[in-house]
């Protein structure tokens, strides 16, 4: 099947005369009227009062040492520098890229396999649509709650464990330093999935079915369809997919601090734990904004060099 | 569309209004006293006892007292969790609250001595029948009172009377005893000791620590150590973690994975026989098993140690920066008598002992048994974040839990714990 070249079409200079612009009025350039630089500035000015100034505020508490009862005194790069030498720091940012590969890959991976296998139109399927949707309506904090349930030492999970004869695998599964990581992302990647599906469902509906056509028409495999129609058509999602996961997963915060707050002995700790913790619980004001100028820095970081890749490729 | 006459240099006179005003109200760090001096009005009591129980008896008290006060107090309850981390922002504030339920010892000294706490020693004026250890704690370092203390109090090893009898056990007084017992209770089957340090509640291994410190080194090494006088390296703190090493063996392997919430449980049912915990558990405890419990003092290790027990003390302390401190030390009186620590006592768990001492404590056996004990004590400690810091108390979690989960790398733990314990210390 082809599509029909746009020149070809008749109509096509009417249409063009009908949205020409109108002529602009006498004296140079529009002015754009009051209403639009109030839509404008309102909202800027929310935004400046409302983020860029407590963000602002927050690099330069990063580089005081400030308690919050002391004035703070002006440190300079210090809390900087003293990252590098914290085996905390180390031990957080350690955990949060294999939480952001683990984590992150996992939800893609998984979200694009349920949007593929729930795509079709059956009766029924939104129930199932619904039912993996589901865990992301829940707070995260009662989804917590529950898992911390089902991990107790005596829990469901190492009850199934011994149920079917696995009883050797039994594990205090988050106070074991071990285990207490990989314990956590289960939970986050239960309730990531449903989201990254739902992006996706609605990437696969955008896409022509008459390329499919086309390609069955070729005698494409099912692999070779996903592989060359679904997957080049699912780029600009992806994107989308690509951005939420890596703020998700560096903002990954409610999950650890309601199950493990980091332990035991800060071996599930992450940055945003450990920022939370030092600025929060520890009052170490100066150190924990510090963290989160790291953790923004990296987020940023990450994001802007994916986000110009993929605009690179598609150009 | 035009219709819309917002001008423009209004628009922008307003932007500028709002960003200057954002510009005055200075950033975040800014500690500086302002505010009006305004009389009279409600003053605000900042309160954490945000357990229902507790907090219906804060309501239950503020209304007795407005009832017979000329003042009055507006009770304004925050969850616990996010009180502690608020309190310094409440009291640097230009317009902080009142008054404030908060710990005496360490913490309230570290507020007093950068001037945020109101000197109440006349209320101390009206409170002559109040131990003189209260008095002492309750003293800031400039040698004035800053605190009122309200109630206390204590940490013991409970266990169930049933379950002793049923295994021919009696309290043990000596470590060696207490070894014996747990090697009894092993033996029948049991769990010897619960702990209950899992998530969330990791703090309560410290108290084991605190303990075995205590009975070893003596309370002052104790408060000096977690002042930064001492190091966590010393050999004396190795002592500490080479005895616990001894009872180790009959901790409750999971005891790092379940909370305290559940250790009591376990403890209730029998499945574990001792339980090293504060009084507050019996909250959560069905009356009916209440009567069951008993408990015995934390065994004595060293007998040329004086014995000192943890006996955290409750109360109210107030902004320096008030503007109404008549009212603040009306109220605060009024806290310091009997009849309002008997409301006090009556209302809640009732396993609280009222620090003064004409107020009638609960007239339980297991009440009187913990009063009498903290009068023996030659000297009384708080508990290891409210002779510290909570900053500290991280720092200990992490190095207990560690230590409880790998005995055998004491040595590097030790060492983190130090580096960590001088960073907080830094900061402080």
């Amino acid at each position: 099947m082809t599509v029909a070249p746009t020149e070809a079409r008749p109509g096509t200079a009417a249409l063009r005369a009908a949205v020409r612009p109108r002529r602009p009025r006498k004296g140079g350039p529009v002015r754009p009227s009051p209403l639009i630089i109030g839509f404008v500035l309102v909202p800027l000015l929310v935004e400046a009062v409302s983020v860029f100034w407590p963000a602002i505020q927050g690099f330069y508490i990063s580089l005081t040492h400030w308690n919050g009862v002391n004035p703070p005194t002006f440190a300079g790069f210090d809390n900087y520098r003293r990252m590098f030498g914290d085996p905390v720091f180390h031990k957080a940012l350690e955990n949060t890229a294999l939480w952001l590969v683990l984590f992150g890959g996992l939800s893609a991976a998984g979200g694009l396999g349920c949007a593929m296998f729930l795509q079709r139109e059956r009766r029924g399927i939104a129930i199932y649509r619904a039912a993996m949707f589901l865990p992301v309506v829940f707070s995260l904090t009662a989804t917590a709650l529950m898992w911390q349930t089902l991990y107790q030492p005596n829990g469901m999970v190492n009850g199934l464990l011994s149920g079917i004869g696995l009883g050797g695998w039994q594990h205090a599964w988050l106070a074991n330093s071990s285990t207490a990581l990989y314990a956590q992302i289960v939970p986050a990647l239960w309730r990531e999935i449903g989201y990254v599906m739902v992006l996706y469902l609605a990437g696969l509906k955008g896409i022509d079915p008459a390329l499919y056509e086309a390609a069955k028409v070729d005698g494409a495999s099912a692999w070779q369809q996903f592989r060359h129609v679904t997957l080049p058509q699912l780029r600009s999602v992806n994107a989308v997919v690509v951005s939420v996961i890596i703020i998700d997963s560096l903002r990954s915060f409610d999950v650890v601090w309601s199950l493990t707050q980091g332990g035991p002995y800060n071996s599930s700790q992450l940055l945003s734990t450990y920022m939370y913790q030092t600025a929060f619980v520890n009052t170490d004001f100066g150190y924990g904004c510090a963290l989160a100028v790291a953790i923004f820095v990296l987020a940023f970081g990450v994001i802007v060099s994916y986000l110009i890749r993929a605009f690179k490729e598609s150009d | 569309m035009s219709t819309y006459n917002v001008s423009r240099r209004g628009l922008l006179a307003g932007a500028r209004a709002i960003g200057a005003a954002a510009a005055l109200s200075g950033c975040a760090t800014a500690t500086t006293a302002g505010g009006s001096t305004q009389q009279g009005g409600a003053v605000t009591l900042q309160s954490d006892l945000s357990s229902p129980l507790a907090e219906k008896a804060m309501q239950s008290l503020v209304a007795a007292y407005s009832k017979q006060s000329k003042y009055s107090v507006k009770l304004n309850t925050v969850a616990a969790t996010t009180y502690q981390p608020l309190l310094p922002t409440y009291l640097t504030s230009a317009n902080p609250p009142d008054i404030y339920t908060w710990y005496a010892g360490n913490d309230a000294d570290h507020y007093a001595s950068r001037g945020l706490l109101l000197d109440v020693s006349d209320t101390w004026k009206t409170m002559g029948n109040y131990q003189s250890a209260l008095k002492t704690l309750s003293t800031d370092a400039a040698g004035k009172q800053i605190f009122v203390p309200t109630d206390y109090y204590w940490w013991g090893v409970f266990y169930r009377k049933s379950q002793f009898a049923k295994w021919g056990l009696s309290e043990p007084k000596t470590w060696s005893d207490f070894l014996n017992v747990c090697a009894t209770i092993k033996a029948k089957g049991a769990t010897p000791i619960g702990l209950g340090a899992g998530t969330g509640t990791a703090w309560v291994a410290a108290a084991w620590f605190d303990y075995l410190n205590i009975r070893l080194n003596g309370a002052d090494f104790h408060r000096a150590l977690l002042q930064g006088q001492q190091s966590f390296t010393d050999s004396k703190v190795v002592d500490v973690f080479n005895t616990w090493k001894q009872a180790l063996p009959y901790f409750d392997p999971n005891g790092t994975a379940v909370s305290w919430q559940e250790a009591s449980n376990q403890l209730i049912q029998g499945q574990c026989g001792m339980l090293l915990t504060g009084t507050f558990f019996a909250d959560a405890v069905p009356s009916g098993s209440l009567d069951d419990l008993d408990f015995f003092k934390f065994p004595v290790i060293d007998p040329s140690v004086p014995d000192a027990e943890e006996a955290p003390t409750d109360g109210l302390f107030a902004s320096s920066k008030t503007h109404n401190a008549a009212a603040v030390l009306d109220f605060m009186t009024w806290m310091a008598t009997p009849a309002a620590q008997n409301l006090w006592t009556q209302t809640s768990s009732g396993t609280v002992i009222p620090a003064n001492p004409q107020a009638t404590a609960p007239s339980t056996a297991l009440v009187q048994k913990g009063k009498a004990m903290l009068a023996d004590a030659a000297q009384l400690t708080q508990f290891f974040n409210r002779d510290s810091t909570d900053a500290l108390q991280n720092t200990a979690n992490t190095a207990l839990i560690d230590f409880i989960q790998n005995p055998g790398r004491l040595s590097s733990i030790l060492t983190t714990w130090q580096s960590q314990a001088e960073q907080v210390w830094k900061t402080a």
